[in-house]
């Protein structure tokens, strides 16, 4: 019996490479069918943690089981995790039918059954017309998808994929990614995948574990991950946000009043009078003009990026720090460089960390 | 609109130094070699060819020639091999010792190098102690002057020429490729069987191009190792011209020679195009 919440249980998973700790005892667990994305900066263990659940990368201490088994010792061919790099890694001497075949002979299935099974997967991938084509002549596009359709077509308990779009053109990402999401969630994988691309990860996720420096800073659903970072790590990884240094002053149950270069801002946490925080809030938060029982400062308006269907405003502050706010585009036109505005937005907003430290 | 004149590419050009060096020191002459077989007094005359390969004699000296350099290139393909692979796997200090102790021996003559091979396969030679000591013998045995003796030595010159090439494709294959087998069920025979060994061909295909054709023609090496009761088309091409005198001989031997080591070269080049490689 096993306990449908830990299908994949990676415990204290630690690794260094010499006196490089680059993975520090990681855990991670998630129930059968979900998507798990890792995220995080180039160097935060990411691709670490996804060969040593592949097993191409034994961990120095640390368990990885799925599905009740301990693969720790297992060599890789024998885990039933299927891997899609992200070079893809296809084999340049067989075709592309052969790459996707190349599973299921390997395992010694059939050869009639091996023939309508990669059938199956080059129709769901579309790309039955070039079974009998070498994968040299394929576009990166075609690549990836054969890579995807080579690891699933097995049909691993697991599915792992290393930075799978990181090769394509922004456009054509998009389109992978929708079409990847799709074909997982018509076959029911439990998948893994690394990204250091917030926007990849919060479009294609169940849940986002957001890493730094061989650890999980935050494990959570996009949703969660956005609106409340647990560190101010994921604050600054995931999106955008104006941040401002201040000592807590006082303190009334869960409320509590911080002194900051802009005045005093009103949050929720359980910090203590006296503590130095770093106080945060996301840019399409933030509101022009006083509002009744929010935060508010004022701040001096210096330039706007125009994005199409919204504008971001940077403005200058008192506090020396530099605040930014996202409103629609219609909404900015009457604003003038060097004006004087009120900005505010509701306590519950106001995000809270330590300086230089962990939780809220 | 105008079409912009194409440039002319002089690229070509480049081969021009190495074309006349070799049409006059090289090609010139064997063009007169060629002719040489094929002519006699009264005219142009096979005669030569229907006379050589109507004697027994001369398919014992072509049987001897291809048995030998065969061997000469599986021992040399079944030793290479995995120092090719030692070689592209290991890194820093010990990747260029490696490369030193294959490549500085080429520096070393060949005369040099057989000569030292008389002394190993000696009666008293070390090889045949250590066969002694090991209990395989049950007597010392003299492998100087047998076809192993000169198997094993020529292979001693040639593995370079093995290593190299399949070195070099070793080297570019990409270590994921290994890797995604695995993740996809693939043992690590099965692995070595349907992936690394297929890529590696290319380079295995052009080892043994080198090694047989060095072999195949090597004159320097059996007049050492195992003297003239032992005829190549090499040594007897060599005999031809300096002891007998017999150009005519000469020339057919060397035309023959020469017959098999182009067809080995086209082959190989043919077979490696097929087998996918990056030539």
């Amino acid at each position: 019996m096993t306990d449908p919440s830990t299908f994949l249980e990676v415990a204290a998973a630690r690794k260094a490479f010499g006196p490089v700790v680059v993975l520090g005892g990681v855990d991670l667990a998630m129930p059968q069918g979900e998507f798990v994305s890792l995220l995080g900066p180039s160097g935060c263990g990411k691709t670490t943690l996804l060969r040593i659940i592949a097993g191409l990368l034994a961990p120095d201490t640390g368990t990885v089981r799925l599905d009740g088994a301990d693969l720790t010792p297992m060599p890789p061919h024998k885990r039933d995790v299927g891997v899609v790099f992200q070079n893809y890694a296809l084999f340049p001497h067989l075709t592309v039918a052969e790459n996707v075949a190349f599973g299921l002979a390997a395992r010694g299935r059939p050869k009639q059954g091996t023939a309508e099974t990669v059938r199956r997967f080059l129709e769901l991938i579309h790309m039955s017309e070039f079974a009998d084509r070498s994968v040299r002549l394929l576009s990166g596009g075609q690549q990836q998808r054969v890579a995807v359709a080579r690891a699933l077509a097995v049909q691993p308990k697991l599915l792992l994929l290393d930075e799978p779009f990181s090769a394509l053109d922004r456009k054509l990402r998009e389109t992978m990614q929708i079409e990847l999401k799709r074909l997982l969630r018509e076959l029911a994988t439990t998948a893994v995948f690394v990204t250091h691309d917030q926007d990849e990860a919060l479009v294609m996720s169940d849940r986002i574990a957001v890493m730094n420096s061989g650890r999980i800073e935050q494990i959570a659903d996009p949703v969660t991950v956005y609106r409340r970072p647990a560190t101010e790590f994921v604050l600054g990884f995931v999106g955008l946000s104006s941040r401002m240094p201040g000592t807590i002053v006082d303190r009334d149950g869960g409320r509590a009043v911080i002194e900051t270069g802009h005045g005093r801002i009103a949050a929720h946490t359980d910090q203590e009078p006296g503590a130095s925080v770093v106080i945060a809030v996301r840019p399409e938060r933030l509101r022009i003009g006083p509002a009744p029982n929010s935060n508010a400062i004022t701040v001096r308006f210096r330039d706007l990026s125009f994005q199409g269907s919204k504008a971001l405003l940077h403005f200058d502050s008192d506090g020396n720090s530099q605040i930014l706010a996202e409103m629609a585009d219609a909404s900015t036109d009457a604003i003038k460089p060097g004006t004087e505005t009120i900005l505010s937005w509701a306590v519950d907003d106001t995000l809270v960390y330590p300086r230089g430290g962990v939780a809220a | 609109m105008m079409q912009p004149r194409q440039r002319r590419d002089w690229t070509p050009l480049l081969v021009l130094p190495a074309l006349v060096y070799l049409v006059v020191v090289y090609a010139a002459p064997l063009l007169g070699l060629l002719t040489k077989s094929v002519s006699d007094p009264m005219g142009w005359s096979f005669a030569p060819f229907y006379a050589f390969f109507a004697d027994d004699y001369s398919w014992r000296v072509m049987l001897n020639t291809i048995a030998i350099a065969g061997s000469v290139t599986l021992v040399c393909l079944v030793v290479g091999y995995p120092v090719a692979f030692a070689l592209a796997w290991a890194r820093g200090w010990v990747q260029i010792a490696l490369l030193v102790a294959i490549i500085l021996p080429l520096s070393i003559g060949v005369v040099v190098k057989a000569f030292a091979w008389q002394i190993v396969l000696r009666r008293d030679g070390v090889v045949s102690q250590v066969l002694v000591g090991l209990g395989l013998w049950s007597e010392p045995k003299r492998l100087l002057f047998t076809e192993a003796g000169l198997i094993v030595g020529a292979a001693n010159v040639f593995l370079p020429f093995m290593i190299l090439p399949i070195y070099s494709v070793v080297k570019l294959i990409d270590p994921r490729l290994a890797e995604a087998g695995a993740t996809l069920g693939a043992s690590p025979v099965y692995r070595f069987r349907r992936i690394v060994l297929p890529l590696t061909l290319p380079g295995v295909v052009s080892g043994i191009a080198f090694v047989f054709s060095l072999s195949v023609s090597m004159f320097v090496i059996p007049s050492l190792l195992i003297g003239d009761r032992f005829q190549t088309l090499a040594t007897l091409t060599g005999r031809s011209f300096l002891l007998m005198r017999d150009e005519r001989l000469g020339s057919t031997t060397a035309v023959v020679l020469l017959a098999i080591a182009v067809t080995i070269v086209v082959a190989s080049t043919w077979l490696s195009r097929r087998l996918g490689g990056h030539t």
